[in-house]
């Protein structure tokens, strides 16, 4: 009896082992024992293993809005503009020339006419109009970036117009985003899809959208599985040139750890939500390349002008004291290697930023002087709310801390109060009111304009209890900003608005996040990209 | 005859349990602050009353919660569990995608838990108090309390990164594309196909999270078996036995053992149970697509058809393994009887 258990057990164990050793060969790990100061080689071939984070449901590009389906989005349809730099303007894709009409109402839009679907329809001015429209009136998260849009004519085959209701200076970085990409109109009426008014109750394509893709981009979508993994394999009916990568695996790793290892171990090719961590453990690995751009996500502290709300902070004299209180070089540290802190409150990178704060703003003996002129002298106490988000990796209680930290110094006793976003705190922040916050913000879509909503009666500015009229002339710079015809009254605009903010106002700019990546050196073109995180039909294999 | 009227008996318990929890969950998820429109619409979205009306309106946020309760419990009766505010796939589909992934898992879990849990507790047992009985009470203590993301972490940095012995995370290697779906067992689904090493590579995968998972379980079960083959050692029958001159192996095997495991397949149960109901950080850090993963997310953003319809499908779990429990009992101890 005992020989027969002890053959069971050396049976298992072999068993086991010889299976433990069989997955890690195909994994491509095969150098037992190996150190770490290399990454062990890839056997994916022209095969590119993306890992990104997680936290979105749905790859329909009407309903898509965070960070990482726009780079799935990227990859499988094309759009009017694309940003085919990281730095550089909206330049045409789909679209051949374009012209915007002198009062800024009308941009004609002629396109290209060689581009076809993966299906094999060729892609004409009905399928912008469908697109267009149709996200527009699915009402969901991404249809505000249709707002400026009143209509949308196809003139004829290949020429579109768009009728705006307002000039809007940020047109063409709107037609980037991605719930502006065209969909091969056909196919998605063929599975549900409607782009007429009432979209919102009866467009039933999602599902489809989620299984496969309906665009002219490079790759299409050939599974999805959410929280897991997404596969794009390369479309062969593409009509431009296309790069040697034949397919992408896009694991869903949220762990920066796990990235970490499957990374090095050579079973992904990118690892794109690293922390700044887990980037000083690669740090010197060979094979393996990092990048450590700033992005425009920017985290700011919330001081509610309304007294009733937010008590001595909704003082201005209290708001430019904290301002002159907060350590910005020690915030920056805590972020880690590529962060900044914008001038005010457009991010540096964007058009017509004035670029950074400067590090040795920090001035204690000024904020105490304002704070003895409102009469605070001995400080005060308040509480601070922050929710149990992150920004690229960074935990907002983390900035809360540094914040306590930072105002113990000027007698402001802060109390760290923590709360779930979706257990309250997220209507709170919504309907403004809290009173005194660490929040975060991602831009919605490439463009300086998109940072207007911190001005009074802007989206974000309300939530801090800052109206149109308890503050008019900086108000009125919204409207100006937007409806700046030429690039010079643009800039201007933008640059009132940094000045007018820069001492001033609810929301002071603590950190713009740097995004920490990792690659193997076996590709090629890995940049970061804002719109995209990275633009994957760029990436080519060596 | 008397085992289907037992079963029917536990049928009919089971319809009242799925009524009440269906029940109590929609309660508890209108009760707890936070709202779904807030937790799944972008910051610009919610902003934009149209927006948040259309949403309301397609998830029927927009009605009277009594409304809301009726129109959820008529369509349960149906089996629909409804559509999820989070991914707008019906509930059913949803969790008929991640279930496989949680019960592979669990299964491979329990194996490895049962056998090397009553293996330790015999072995526990028979050596109480030598120093082998000192290791394997410090293994089953340390199973127990083990922080199960950190063992994790620490069996993928060392079975996987350092040593390289293990695949990384995930269900598959990326040289092989997912089997067609019969069952959802990746195994089995790629046996079914005849691609043997395509099962091997998936069962490879197994390995790493069910040996975290198993930790806990399999602490439990070495304890249980242990205090209770020490109880049943110490009966008159055995006593009697070991009188008449029969050898130790074939005493605990044959006489001792039966006995001992009643309260051990209650733990089993309760084990599987648990495991079935998916584990969210064991299953994040493996990149594992089960059904922890699927309810943290609902939570998060306050499914609530997605958080009854995973609550309904922990609740079906216990109630059928408690069910086979209490039959298995009647097998292994005829003494036992159902009603």
């Amino acid at each position: 009896m005992k020989k027969k258990i002890m053959a069971l057990v050396l049976a298992m164990a072999m068993v086991v082992g010889a299976t433990a050793c069989g997955g890690a060969d195909k994994a491509g790990s095969t150098k037992a024992g190996s150190d770490t100061t290399a990454v062990s080689e890839s056997a994916n071939g022209n095969t590119v293993v993306v890992a990104i984070g997680g936290g979105f449901d749905t790859l329909d590009p009407g309903q898509v809005y965070e960070k990482y389906p726009q780079m799935i989005i990227n990859a499988c349809y094309e759009n009017l503009f694309k940003f085919y730099s990281n730095d550089g303007e909206a330049e045409p894709c789909l679209a051949d020339t374009y012209e915007l009409s002198e009062d800024g109402l009308t941009l004609t839009i002629k396109l290209k006419e060689d581009v076809t679907f993966a299906s094999g329809n060729k892609l004409t001015s009905k399928d912008v109009v469908f697109s267009l429209n149709r996200t527009k009136n699915l009402k969901g998260n991404p249809s505000f970036i249709a707002d400026t849009i009143g209509s949308v004519e196809a003139v004829d085959d290949y020429t579109v117009k768009i009728n705006l209701t307002q000039p809007d200076s940020a047109i063409t970085s709107k037609l980037c985003y991605s719930a502006m990409a065209i969909l091969d109109s056909e196919v998605v009426k063929e599975n549900g899809g409607t782009d007429e008014e009432d979209a919102a109750k009866k467009d039933s394509a999602q599902s489809y959208l989620d299984s496969t893709s309906a665009g002219s981009g490079k790759y299409i979508l050939t599974s999805y599985t959410p929280d897991s993994e997404i596969v794009l394999e390369k479309n062969e009916k593409y009509w431009g040139e296309s790069t040697n990568v034949d397919k992408y695996v896009i694991k869903i790793q949220d762990d920066a750890n796990t990235q970490m290892m499957t990374l090095s171990s050579g079973d992904i090719d990118i690892a794109a939500n690293m922390t700044a961590d887990t980037m000083d453990e690669l740090k010197g690995t060979d094979g393996i390349k990092l990048l450590n751009n700033t992005t425009k996500t920017v985290s700011f502290l919330m001081m509610n002008m309304d007294e009733k709300i937010g008590g001595p902070v909704s003082d201005t004299k209290v708001q430019q004291a904290i301002r002159y209180a907060l350590d910005y070089k020690g915030i920056q540290k805590i972020c880690g290697e590529g962060t900044t802190t914008p001038y005010s409150i457009i991010q540096a990178g964007f058009f017509g930023s004035l670029g950074e704060r400067t590090t040795d703003y920090q001035d204690v003996d000024k904020a105490k002087e304002l704070l003895k002129e409102a009469g605070y002298e001995k400080g005060f106490d308040i509480d601070l709310t922050v929710c149990d988000l992150a920004m690229e990796g960074i935990a907002l209680t983390d900035l809360a801390q540094k914040v306590k930290s930072d105002l113990a110094e000027v007698g402001i006793n802060v109390n760290i109060v923590s709360n779930a976003w979706a257990a309250g705190y997220g209507d709170d922040y919504r309907d403004g009111k809290l009173g005194f916050t660490v929040m975060y913000w991602g831009i919605d879509y490439n463009d300086p304009n998109v940072q207007l909503e911190f001005l009074p009666g802007g989206v974000v500015g309300l939530r801090a209890g800052w109206t149109a009229e308890s503050d008019p002339e900086i108000a009125a710079l919204y409207s100006k900003a937007v409806n700046a015809l030429t690039t010079q009254e643009r800039e201007a605009a933008l640059k009132e608005v940094q000045e007018a903010t820069y001492e001033y106002g609810p929301f002071i700019m603590l950190a713009q996040a740097a995004c920490p990546m990792a690659y193997n050196d076996r590709l090629d073109n890995v940049e970061f990209s804002d719109p995209y995180t990275v633009d994957l039909t760029q990436v080519t294999v060596k | 005859m008397e085992r289907l009227k037992f079963i029917g008996k536990r049928l009919l318990y089971l319809v009242i349990m799925l009524f009440g929890v269906a029940t109590l969950v929609f309660i508890l998820t209108k009760l707890i602050p936070g709202d779904p429109v807030t937790a799944n619409l972008s910051q610009r979205a919610l902003s934009d009353e149209s927006i948040v009306a259309a949403y309301k309106a397609k998830y029927g946020l927009d009605k009277p919660l009594i409304v809301q309760y009726l129109l959820y419990i008529k369509s349960l009766v149906t089996f629909d569990l409804g559509t999820s505010i989070r991914t707008n796939n019906a509930v059913l589909d949803e969790l008929q995608r991640c279930y496989p992934a949680t019960i592979e898992l669990a299964l491979l879990s329990i194996i490895i838990a049962t056998v090397l849990g009553i293996f330790f507790g015999v072995i526990s047992a028979i050596k109480r108090n030598s120093i082998i009985d000192q290791i394997v009470r410090a293994i089953s203590v340390t199973g127990v309390s083990l922080p199960s993301f950190w063992f994790a972490l620490l069996m993928l940095f060392f079975f996987y990164y350092k040593l390289k012995v293990f695949p990384g995370p995930g269900r598959l290697s990326t040289s092989f594309s997912a089997p067609a779906t019969v069952t959802g067992l990746y195994v089995l689904d790629s046996l079914l196909e005849g691609d043997f090493p395509k099962a091997l590579d998936a069962f490879s995968h197994l390995i790493l999270p069910s040996l975290v998972l198993a930790a806990f379980t399999m602490g439990l079960i070495t304890r249980t078996t242990r205090s209770n083959l020490l109880d049943v050692m110490s009966t008159d029958y055995i006593r009697t036995a070991k009188a008449k001159g029969l050898n130790q192996t074939k005493l605990i095997i044959h006489h001792a053992l039966g006995n001992a495991l009643i309260p051990v397949l209650t733990v089993i149960g309760l084990g599987l149970g648990n495991l079935l109901g998916g584990m969210v950080l064991v299953e994040t850090i493996f990149n594992w697509p089960g059904v922890g993963q699927f309810a943290y997310q609902s939570v998060m953003s306050n499914d609530f058809p997605s958080i009854i319809g995973v609550a309904l499908l922990i609740a079906i779990n216990y109630m059928v393994i408690n069910t086979i429990v209490d039959i298995l009992y009647g097998i292994i101890d005829p003494r036992v009887r159902l009603s």
